[in-house]
């Protein structure tokens, strides 16, 4: 005898919980037609405007072309500018990596309120625009009034105020101080969780506690420490709002140069070039330094 | 003199006293096991020994000197760790030449030193992989060359055989204890696994709530314990509680002693206790369950008491098992052999190990 | 660690020293600009100084009677809402998708869903007014809506996949033993576990979109500036405590809003 129940075809009840759950991509699919559209799109364009004229806005004649990648590309402004942003960026992400990591560090050793204390202090400024970040560093460092000559004139350190605003010392230090949180939150991650008993072998080999800090501790965070230098690099090599507001009117970078092209110049061709430039060799430097940290962190790798 | 003293060391972690008056003397080249439940202090012990603990009262020697002060980087000992604790970002070789580095020994030093260790484990062709490439036997036996290498006076390790698998471990075991005969250190091992004590060790050191109850030879642990937790903590045992009256025991098979009188414990491990069908002199019950374990079926008596009596009884070819509900007399076979302890203990009468 | 605090070599002892001396100026140099901001604000005359000469209010009470500022606060916090509500439409169920997903690819997707963050802000918002005026569409609020959440979409999808991957798949198993269908067990056990993560997800895009300059300067409407945007011009023109003032109430802003994520999942959760 056939069972009755057996024979009826099942109906699928489309239910929200087997819509999420069921282990299918449709979920997905909104956001990525949203990104497709409002993302790649708007990207592509960026690219492609590099490569024509854009007249007022629009496409003017002329279709494909190489002049403006070229004009970019051939000016030495643009590289001196490209090496500006280069440098910047490397001394202020080697320098916040000298300031983070023993924050990080010192954060696993606390406990209570202390820490909490010391979380409120790294996460804060990342809830804070970046705007009133930098104009902290334009009240403390700039010219006669600005607060570090207004205390040094009256320490009597200084006879003359210090010319510090409007140069690439200021930006470098605005760019140290403001990346800070972005360094320590991955360091901190990694550190707050590391295994004590390394060090403990370390010791018990007979390594001192500063041998033990460089032999073991910061050798086995250098992944975190590669993925940190390679985010604040990226962030601090892009980043136009710094040096605009700490280097002033007549001080540039790369990014700077991206800003003023299209917003202030309105040559949109120029500004997707200088845009494209940018972020190609962004990739480049950042794909150059996970490389070389990749020599450090050979034995992460390896398997059995 | 004793190679390592442990003297009326004691410590606390707020209310909680972790190690209470502990003292231990161990000679050159002993193995000993320092064996346990969680939480008896055993790890506490050895970490204190190695420095990673300050102990709030007592001392500790070696070779007559007391290191209690030292830090851990200054006291001559070596610790293996339950992890192994093998440092992932060098090679095994620069693991091993480690502490030897530290002490800016002259390069051709290390290498034939740290070549020596790789052959006495013999993981010579292993020298230049990572941690990670090497299986949990060999990252152990790497672990030992490396503390070995610096020829410490004692060597200490922590439950160094959990993390390995269970059908590996007697056979490490007793590869083990090949090794450090050959080197001749003195050690001491952490464990809770009471097999592992029995294999390794020329002397147990029973620990529980924070003191050293029974150090002895692994049989005389065994045939002579002095506590309940003891004669429960090693083997099996069936703990009878029965009372001391002018030299003889007032239980139904009455044992010579020379206890003065008062409560006792009668301890006789399962293989001490016969079984007799009909009348006996003994405790009389009814055979309730039983278990196969191979060479010897394990039965468990209701006598009427808080725990079943557990006998254990060689097969005995042709003869089938006794049913559950047999009526027997379960005698002590041994008397000699039985073992009796002052006061009831408070377990009085649990019976596994 | 009671191993670092037994007696050592002079060495380590003036290592130590350095490091904490280390530690505690680069704490201050953390904190100390957000600091001197703050105590700025409070400034009576009409220019910075440090230490502030008096205690005011005057700058905040410039700060509500600013039309202006008070203009661009509604425009950004109109629009921060509106982000914060597409991002949570949209990054919620990517996440699902992403973490309980059986597909090929999913790596890639994950990997396409985190992608915005992986370009500056700028390149989003040029690329975005370029797009717009490809198809004749101007800087607006809703280009400004649009290219923000794309730029956000990123945190959500990063926070709710954290915390779904951590949910104990057997809890699922167990409620359908205990007889839920799927979407009961959805509801009471999938649901509430990811309510204060979505929540806390909500509560970062919301801040993050409120705050942000990099994407705003190209795609908001020049006549409706958002709050940084604002302050952008403002910065450059006017030395005024004003803006310390507003740098003040901002900081206000965000500590605010970690009380509400650390009450969510609590702070330690957004670290890693």
């Amino acid at each position: 005898m056939v069972d009755a129940t057996l024979m009826a075809p099942r109906r699928r009840r489309f239910s929200l919980a087997s819509f999420l759950d069921g282990g299918g991509f449709w979920p997905a699919v909104p956001a990525v037609l949203y990104l497709a559209v409002f993302m790649v799109a708007p990207i592509v364009t960026l690219l492609a405007f590099g490569f024509v004229t854009i007249d007022r806005g629009t496409v003017g004649e002329g279709g494909f072309t190489l002049a403006h990648m070229a004009g970019v590309l051939s000016d030495p402004l643009v590289w001196r500018l490209m090496w500006r942003s280069f440098w910047i960026a490397v001394v202020s992400t080697t320098l916040t990596l000298v300031f983070a990591y023993p924050v990080a560090y010192a954060y696993g050793h606390l406990k209570g309120i202390a820490r909490t204390l010391l979380l409120v202090a790294i996460i804060s400024p990342l809830l804070t625009s970046a705007l009133v970040r930098t104009y902290a560093w334009i009240v403390v460092l700039g010219g006669r009034r600005g607060l570090l000559n207004q205390t040094l004139l009256s320490l009597g350190i200084v006879d003359q105020p210090l010319q510090l605003l409007n140069t690439s010392t200021a930006v470098v230090i605005g760019m140290t101080q403001i990346h800070l949180p972005f360094m320590i939150l991955p360091l901190l991650a990694v550190l707050s969780e590391r295994d004590r008993r390394f060090e403990e072998a370390s010791l018990n080999l007979g390594a001192s506690e500063v041998s033990t800090f460089f032999r073991v501790v910061v050798p086995m965070s250098m992944p975190a420490i590669v993925a940190g230098f390679a985010l604040v690099f990226a962030v601090s090599y892009t980043n136009f709002i710094i040096p605009q507001l700490l280097g002033g009117g007549n001080y540039s970078t790369l990014a700077v140069q991206v800003y003023e092209q299209t917003i202030v110049v309105l040559d949109w061709s120029r500004g997707a070039a200088l845009a494209t430039l940018l972020l190609s060799t962004c990739f480049l430097f950042v794909f150059a330094i996970v490389a070389l940290g990749n020599c450090f962190t050979r034995w992460n790798e390896v398997r059995r | 003199m004793s190679q390592l003293v442990i003297e009326n060391v004691s410590k606390e972690f707020g209310a909680l006293k972790v190690l209470q008056s502990c003292h231990l003397a161990v000679e050159k080249g002993q193995v000993v096991t320092l064996l346990g439940p969680s939480g008896c202090g055993k790890t506490t012990l050895l970490r204190s020994i190695a420095g990673f603990l300050q102990p709030d009262d007592g001392r500790i020697l070696v070779n007559g000197t007391d290191i209690s002060h030292l830090p851990p980087n200054r006291r001559d000992v070596g610790y293996v760790f339950q992890n192994y604790a093998l440092f992932p970002h060098l090679t095994i070789r620069d693991n091993i030449a480690y502490g030897l580095t530290i002490r800016r020994r002259p390069r051709e030093e290390i290498r034939r030193r740290v070549d020596e260790a790789l052959s006495l484990i013999a993981l010579s062709a292993f020298a230049d992989r990572f941690p990670k490439q090497l299986s949990g036997g060999q990252q152990q036996r790497v672990a030992i060359a490396r503390s070995l290498v610096l020829e410490p006076e004692v060597l200490l390790l922590d439950e160094p055989f959990n993390a390995l698998d269970a059908q590996l471990r007697l056979s490490m075991q007793i590869e083990l204890r090949k090794l450090i005969d050959r080197v001749g250190i003195t050690s001491i091992f952490v464990t809770h696994d009471q097999q592992e004590a029995m294999t390794l060790s020329d002397r147990i050191a029973i620990m529980r709530g924070g003191r050293i109850e029974q150090l002895g030879a692994p049989l005389d642990i065994y045939d002579r314990p002095r506590t309940d937790f003891v004669a429960d903590f090693i083997g099996r045992a069936n703990l009878l509680p029965t009372e001391v009256a002018g030299g003889r025991t007032r239980s139904p098979q009455p044992i010579a002693t020379e206890l003065p009188d008062g409560p006792a414990t009668l301890v006789a491990r399962p293989e001490n206790i016969e079984i007799v069908t009909g009348d006996a002199v003994g405790w009389s019950g009814m055979i309730g369950f039983s278990t196969a374990l191979g060479p010897v079926i394990e039965y468990e008596i209701d006598c009427g008491l808080r725990e079943p009596i557990r006998a254990a009884i060689p097969r005995q070819a042709g003869r089938a098992p006794l049913e559950p509900g047999t009526r027997v007399t379960a005698r002590v076979r041994d008397e000699a052999a039985a073992v009796l302890l002052p006061g009831r203990g408070a377990q009085g009468g649990t019976a596994h190990g | 660690m009671s191993v670092l605090r037994q007696t050592s070599t002079a060495g380590d002892r003036v290592a130590r020293a350095g490091f904490i001396a280390l530690t505690a100026f680069s704490v201050l140099l953390l904190v100390a600009p957000s600091l001197i901001v703050i105590a700025i604000s409070f400034e009576p005359r009409a220019y910075i100084a440090f230490p502030p000469s008096g205690f005011s209010w005057r700058w905040y009470a410039a700060v509500f009677q600013n039309q202006q500022l008070i203009d661009s606060v509604w425009v950004s916090l109109r629009i921060s809402v509106i982000v914060m509500l597409i991002c949570l439409a949209f990054g919620v169920p990517a996440a699902f998708a992403s973490v309980r997903g059986r597909f090929v690819g999913k790596a890639g997707l994950n990997a396409f869903l985190l992608s915005p963050q992986m370009m500056p802000g700028m390149v989003i918002g040029i690329a975005s007014l370029f797009f717009g005026a490809y198809i004749a569409f101007r800087a607006s609020d809703l280009m400004l809506v649009l290219s923000l959440s794309v730029f956000c979409l990123p945190f959500v999808v990063r926070i709710v996949m954290a915390r779904l991957s951590g949910l104990d798949p057997l809890l699922d198993e167990a409620s359908a033993n205990l007889g839920a269908g799927k979407l009961t067990t959805f509801r009471r056990v999938t649901l509430p576990q990811i309510a204060p993560a979505a929540f806390a997800a909500a509560a970062f895009t919301f801040i993050e979109a409120f705050d942000n300059v990099t994407v705003s300067l190209f795609t908001s409407d020049v006549r409706a500036r958002p709050l940084p945007v604002e302050l952008y011009y403002l910065v450059q023109f006017d030395s005024s405590p004003i803006i310390a003032a507003i740098s003040a109430l901002e900081i206000g802003l965000s500590f605010l809003v970690m009380l509400v994520i650390a009450k969510a999942v609590g702070l330690d959760r957004l670290a890693r």
